[in-house]
């Protein structure tokens, strides 16, 4: 029997798999599948809620057999099954359901799994290929564990949660060549996600937004699983779906920065001591650029980007107790000249800076509370501690999420390149620059 | 049993699959390699590659039961039909030929449609071609949808 690892490729669902089956008269029965799912070495898993003769006639004798086919090389695979149970929860069962989840959010359509059903595989055979036109390619299953070592060191060598990031994704395009690439965290109030890093697109789109749940990014996050898509090609609506998920109710949207036409994409959840704080997403023009042990090595990646981003954040903190309190240095002089029209909601955190949408949320509040204090006291140095600490914020519980949120509002104004900058003075100190005097208006609920 | 819009459908640009079954009642499936319907007898004319799926053709005997399935790749649209085998033999020199131009086409319809040489690679055979008699005894819709696996009349496919 060949072995199941051999096949991962076929276990994409890019190109449907077929199932047979045989009734009580010894009638064969052809259906088609979208999906079958490895288990392990000896195990798939199927999604069998749509086809009822099939599911009758593996209820009478437990046989099926399938044929799986590799989406990228054609290769053919027959597999002889034998019904082994049905699951309702565990690993497989969501693995399978966030499949399903996907195929729901491209379709429209109403497809909630109710069970998987494990089959315990007897023997499986290639098809020969006898109408050669192109030499197949031997399967190879790359080692990617040196450059998983040697990102890790990149990534452990990082002092600041700012520079991991980039260098993160610097090193996923440089290492593994995944060019485009992007870090979301979660917004901690609409449940969504909000893009604070982004390489090899021609907008880095911080402040981007994606609504829980929606596209393969609010999936990854929502059910804390990776999910992977290799082939595209077959499903191009998707990513309507997916530009879509950038909008913004009452402001001009930032676009999520998106390829036009991606081929693959995987997008993996960044969790933390049981907590989700980011998603690390990919992207390719490429068919099959993301396969199964691309995910196993991005999946370590994922992981050590989570707790450094988690540490680094709490780790500033701690850097900052002791330190002088210098945020009250007197004051420098406040440029005159042009005013700076900043206009801000209540209702969502949203701020205008001369009447362009900026941001919302936390860092909308921050920039609120930095530009208040400089208009009546000229204070241009905060303290991440007595951010933290000034309850008008309404801060999230987390002390990474206002670390994020900082870098996200600086790389935002930074990208903007306005009136107003937001710049590192030095460890857990930022300054605040304008070339104008701040005119605001605060609209209430 | 199949009236002129399904034979032409079974006879046009399809992608097919057949399932046979040993005694035991394991399935076997293999990819057919052109279909022609004869409507004096009634009978359907299956072509399959021993070579590329020894397994589903050796269970095809005379007198065992077999099911086809037949899928026009741009859309989708898609039938089973089931039936009995009357005859199983090696293709000759006119079956051959016409296995020889449904591959031919096949290949260049998918090619059209996107997908790759390396892909069909795998897909096709018009090697070893056996050709095997099948008495049709029932039609299915296998259109993906509400209507699959629906009991169709014989010239229920619009």
């Amino acid at each position: 029997m060949i072995p199941l690892e051999q096949l991962r490729d076929s276990f994409e669902g890019v190109i449907p798999s077929i199932i047979a089956t045989t009734d009580a008269d010894g009638m064969p029965n052809i259906s088609y599948l979208s999906h079958v799912h490895y288990v392990d070495e000896t195990r798939v898993a199927l999604s069998n809620q749509f086809f009822s003769k099939t599911a009758a006639n593996v209820a009478r004798n437990g046989l099926a057999t399938v044929m799986v086919v590799d989406g990228y090389s054609g290769q053919q695979h027959v597999l002889d099954l034998v019904f082994e149970r049905s699951e309702t929860q565990g690993e497989t069962f969501e693995r399978v359901a966030v499949h399903l989840a996907i195929l729901e959010s491209r379709m429209s359509g109403i497809m909630k799994l109710r069970a998987v059903d494990i089959y315990r595989v007897e023997d499986c055979r290639a098809v020969p290929a006898a109408h050669p036109l192109v030499a197949p390619e031997p399967l190879g299953l790359p080692d990617l564990m040196g450059k998983v070592a040697k990102l890790s060191a990149r990534m452990s060598g990082c002092a600041e949660p700012e520079t991991l990031l980039d260098v993160t994704l610097e090193g996923l395009a440089e290492i593994f060549r995944y060019c485009h690439s992007m870090i979301l965290v979660p917004d901690g109030e609409r449940g969504g996600l909000t893009t604070i890093a982004s390489r090899g697109y021609e907008q880095f789109g911080f402040g981007a937004e994606v609504p829980a749940g929606n596209g393969i990014i609010g999936v990854a996050a929502e059910r804390r699983r990776s999910v992977r898509i290799t082939d595209f090609s077959r499903g191009q609506r998707y990513i309507q779906a997916v530009r879509a998920m950038a909008g913004v109710e009452d402001a001009t949207p930032i676009p999520l920065p998106a390829l036009e036409k991606p081929l693959s994409q995987i997008a993996l959840p960044l969790v933390a001591q049981s907590r989700l704080v980011g998603v690390l997403f990919l992207e390719s023009t490429e068919r099959f650029t993301f396969r199964h042990r691309d995910e196993e090595a991005l999946t370590v990646i994922a992981a050590h980007l989570a707790t450094a981003l988690s540490f680094l954040s709490g780790e500033r903190d701690r850097a900052e107790t002791g330190q002088r309190d210098k945020a009250d240095q007197p004051a420098e002089d406040q440029p005159t000249g042009r005013q700076v029209a900043v206009r801000f909601y209540q209702r969502d955190g949203s701020l205008f800076v001369d009447d362009e949408y900026l941001i919302r949320g936390v860092p909308g509040r921050l920039l609120l509370h930095f530009l208040e204090d400089y208009a009546r006291s000229g204070k241009q140095d905060f303290l991440n501690r007595e951010i933290r600490r000034d309850r008008r914020l309404q801060l999230p519980d987390f002390k990474d999420n206002l670390e994020t949120r900082l870098i996200l509002l600086r790389r935002r104004l930074e990208e903007k390149a306005g009136p107003i900058k937001l710049e590192r003075a030095d460890r857990g100190r930022l300054r605040l620059t304008l070339t104008g005097r701040p005119v605001i208006e605060v609209i209430e609920d | 049993m199949l009236g002129p819009k399904l034979a032409e459908f079974i006879e046009g640009q399809v992608m097919m699959l057949f399932a046979t079954r040993d005694a035991s009642g394991r399935p076997m499936i293999g990819r057919g390699s052109g279909a022609r319907f004869d409507p004096e007898s009634g009978s359907l004319q299956f072509l399959a590659s021993r070579c590329q799926w020894p397994r589903a053709v050796e269970e095809a005997q005379v007198g065992r039961p077999i099911a086809t399935t037949f899928v026009r790749a741009a859309d989708y649209k898609a039938c089973q039909i089931k039936g009995r085998i009357l005859d199983a033999r090696p293709a000759d020199a006119a079956c051959r030929a016409r296995g020889e131009a449904y591959v031919n086409q096949q290949l260049t319809q998918m090619l059209a449609l996107g997908v790759t040489r390396m892909q069909l690679s795998s897909t096709l055979s018009d090697q070893e071609l056996i050709c095997l008699t099948i008495e049709p005894q029932e039609i299915f819709e296998q259109t993906p949808g509400p209507g699959a696996g629906r009991r169709l009349m014989p010239e229920g496919l619009a």
